[in-house]
């Protein structure tokens, strides 16, 4: 039996509670949820070889967080990266704390999601930003809480990943 | 480099000696050379035949698998003892646990027998002391209790827990606990996974990987915040009334949560604990990849950590509650009786139901009960018994019974008689029965009454069919009962004279009465009577003059009857002399009787005049 720590990154409300809600409940919630710091939710997975506890850190999005998120980081060996596709300014924050995360804990398997794409029509990232950052070897999906477009197979995708090493 | 002249030092012995020969055929003159060279082949022969030997034989062990097994096969067991012996037991338990591990898995996969057979000595004795711990910790559970129930202390706190709302168990533990290790984890401390945790029987386990995640993330964020130390750490939380303990290794933690106050030795307990696993899973938890299964084997250690102590004064002072087991036997008795009498007037009242069911004129539908009330649904004849007097028979009470019979007629056949009875109303000279629903009448009754059963009796409900055969009706047979009285009367006379002996006169007024009732009874029976008034007389003298003083003595007698009101139409007189003697005359006696006027009665029935026609 085989346990994964697994921490969603990202900045306030680009959708991290409600993608773990999506993914662990099958449920979404229009309701907005503040957590404190962090918060515990487990999935049990089937990856080919075995299955997987996967143990999801849900991460608190507040900048003024960001020197204890690093913390609840250590010993994780996955992530999601969160933007939110109609806010620009997330976008480029998670490309920063990617950078952070790369330079102070490490290199680990990680999706990047550009989530609320059920909202296309208010995109605020230029076309062709994901063709760019899938040539640097980045796992990107344009992922959705509300619709469950891509959500499971993101996570998957992950478990998958982490159990391959 | 070498030439022929100036052979260098790194120059084989075996290529010289080669060169050697190749230039004996072309200098054939230089004889003295080549003995030289014979001896020298010859000493480096001597010198490096064993060598060259030895070093062959060595080729040939390494290049042949089968000798080079045999020589590792001949130093492994050496080996293993002496790298143990070295304490380096680690690496070679790393190295030889999956293939000991695929092997088992094989065998167990193929030959399952062999590895159950080699178990079989040890899991019985673990299985019986695994069996045997549980069913002790229960029945000190039990015990405790029961003690605890049975006492002052326990009526109070069963108040207690009435009024809290919280269960009797928990007030119980409360009180009496001292403190209680619930659950105990082994958490790998970079990860905050958990690898291993343990319950104490009897508590519903929390969710392991979300509160050692939880966990994992205070203890970051408490030294984040704080600034604290990597060897400082959040060694105690709280949550409601079960607190953590929490004790740091450097690569794994062990939370115990607990119940009450464990006395700070049992920190120390955890400590060696988490030593002992640090040191015999030191390496699986440097390289720990998220595969718990190596872990498992720590259950037995954190087991040690799942401690209980009970209060002192709970489990010695063991005061037996005598008042309290006094009242507890008065109350325990009056439940018996209770329960006895309950049981008692279930009984009655199932009787009662029996005796519903079995009651001929009763049919019971439904017999339910409503509370302390009986709903009994159902029919009843209305010749049947009263139920609530069949209640009271019974000794139930009736007014708790609650009646709905619809009225009914029973086709019983003791009910149809009762039936018959009832609407028949018959004389006490008939007797009816049913048999089969056919409706039999026996005795003698008058016309009229007769007539009403062969009018009613086949209307009555239950009655198939009536059978009057042996019923009589009550004139005819009263007019032949009189008509025999009639014919044995003899009315004796003097000798040679139409006179009654002295007393006959009272028998001649009784047959008077006999006739009189005769002639009622044949005239309301529709009946035709002549009564032959028959004179006679004895053998002595003259037949010429008995005969007619036979026939003086039957008009004597008709005169008298005529007199005394009996009408003249009905009797007809008769002298036949001597010739029907009544007895022998062979005496004085048998003479005395012939001398006498009998009677001889015709019934015959009235035919109805042609022109009367039947009503």
């Amino acid at each position: 039996m085989l346990k994964k720590k697994i921490c969603m990154i990202g900045t306030n409300a680009v959708g991290k509670t409600s993608l773990v809600r999506r993914f662990v409940h099958c449920a979404f919630s229009e309701t907005y949820e503040s957590n404190i710091g962090v918060k515990m939710e487990k999935k049990v997975v089937k990856v080919p070889a075995d299955e997987v506890t996967l143990v999801l850190w849900d991460l608190y999005g507040e900048d003024k967080f960001q020197q204890i998120q690093m913390s609840y980081l250590r010993g994780m060996d996955g992530y999601l990266l969160v933007a939110d596709s109609t806010r620009r300014k997330t976008y480029d924050d998670a490309l920063a704390l990617q950078e952070k995360v790369t330079r102070e804990i490490g290199k680990f398997p990680f999706v990047f999601l550009l989530n609320k794409c059920d909202l296309a029509n208010q995109r605020d990232i230029e076309t062709g930003a994901e063709g760019a950052l899938e040539q640097r070897g980045w796992q990107v999906r344009q992922s959705s809480a509300k619709t469950g477009q891509h959500v499971e197979e993101s996570f998957l995708w992950l478990a998958n990943e982490m159990t391959a090493k | 480099m070498t030439t022929p002249g100036n052979r260098g030092e790194s120059t084989s012995t075996s290529h010289m000696a080669e060169q050697a020969q190749r230039r004996a055929p072309e200098a054939p003159s230089q004889q003295t050379s080549s003995n030289d060279n014979h001896a020298l082949e010859e000493l480096r022969h001597l010198i490096v035949a064993p060598e060259r030997q030895g070093l062959a034989e060595i080729r040939d062990r390494i290049d042949n698998l089968e000798r080079r097994a045999e020589d590792v096969s001949s130093v492994v067991a050496e080996a293993i003892q002496m790298r143990r012996e070295q304490g380096d037991d680690q690496a070679l338990t790393q190295a030889l646990g999956p293939t000991i591990e695929a092997t088992l898995r094989d065998s167990v996969r193929e030959r399952p027998h062999v590895i159950a057979d080699a178990l079989f000595p040890v899991m019985g004795p673990a299985i019986r002391k695994s069996i045997a711990e549980t069913l002790r910790t229960m029945l000190e559970s039990f015990n405790e209790a029961l003690e605890h129930s049975l006492s002052w202390q326990g009526i109070k706190w069963r108040i207690e827990a009435i009024q809290t709302g919280k269960p009797f168990a928990e007030i119980v533990l409360l009180h009496s606990l001292v403190y209680q290790i619930e659950e105990v984890f082994l958490i790998h401390r970079k990860s905050g996974i958990v690898l291993c945790n343990i319950a104490a029987p009897g508590i519903e386990p929390m969710d392991a990987d979300m509160l050692s995640g939880l966990l994992s993330a205070l203890q970051q964020f408490a030294q984040d915040a704080l600034r604290a130390n990597r060897d400082d750490w959040l060694d105690l939380f709280r949550v409601g009334e079960r607190p953590t303990w929490v004790e740091m290794g450097p690569n794994a933690l062990v939370a115990a949560v607990f119940r009450g106050n464990p006395p700070e030795d049992f920190r120390v307990r955890m400590r060696n604990v988490l030593e002992e696993i640090h040191q015999r899973y030191g390496a699986a938890l440097e390289r720990f990849d998220g595969d718990v299964a190596p872990f498992r084997a720590t259950e037995c250690t954190l087991a040690q950590l799942l401690e209980k102590r009970v209060r002192q004064g709970e489990q010695s002072g063991k005061k037996k509650p005598y008042a309290v087991m006094t009242v507890a036997s008065l109350i325990l008795m009056a439940l018996l009786g209770w329960g006895s009498y309950v049981t008692y007037r279930v009984h009655q009242w199932s009787a009662f139901e029996r005796t519903l069911q079995q009651e001929s004129g009763i049919a019971i539908t439904s017999f339910e009960r409503d509370g302390g009330e009986y709903r009994i649904r159902g029919f009843r004849d209305p010749l049947a018994p009263e139920p609530a007097a069949l209640a009271r028979q019974a000794g139930v009470d009736a007014s708790r019974a609650q009646f709905q019979l619809a009225p009914f007629y029973s086709l019983d056949d003791s009910f149809v008689a009762r039936r018959a009875n009832k609407l028949l109303d018959p004389p006490k000279t008939v007797k009816l029965s049913v048999k089969g629903g056919v409706l039999r009448a026996e005795g003698a009754a008058r016309p009229d009454w007769i007539e009403r059963i062969r009018d009613r009796g086949p209307w009555i409900p239950g009655v198939r069919e009536l059978d009057l055969s042996s019923l009589k009706d009550a004139e005819v047979v009263a007019l032949h009962r009189n008509v025999a009285e009639i014919e044995a009367v003899k009315l004796l006379f003097r000798v040679g004279r139409a006179e009654l002996e002295s007393g006959q006169q009272d028998e001649l007024e009784k047959t008077k009465g006999t006739i009189a009732a005769m002639l009622g009874h044949a005239s309301r029976s529709n009946q035709s009577v002549v009564v032959e008034v028959v004179g006679h007389t004895d053998t002595t003298g003259m037949e010429a003059s008995n005969l007619p003083l036979s026939r003086q003595r039957a008009d004597q007698v008709l005169q008298a009857l005529e007199h005394m009101g009996i009408r003249n139409s009905a009797l007809q007189p008769v002298g036949v002399g001597t010739s029907q003697p009544l007895r022998a005359e062979d005496s004085d006696e048998g003479r005395r009787l012939n001398r006498s006027v009998t009677f001889r009665v015709k019934v015959t029935p009235v035919v109805p005049a042609a022109d009367e026609k039947p009503q």
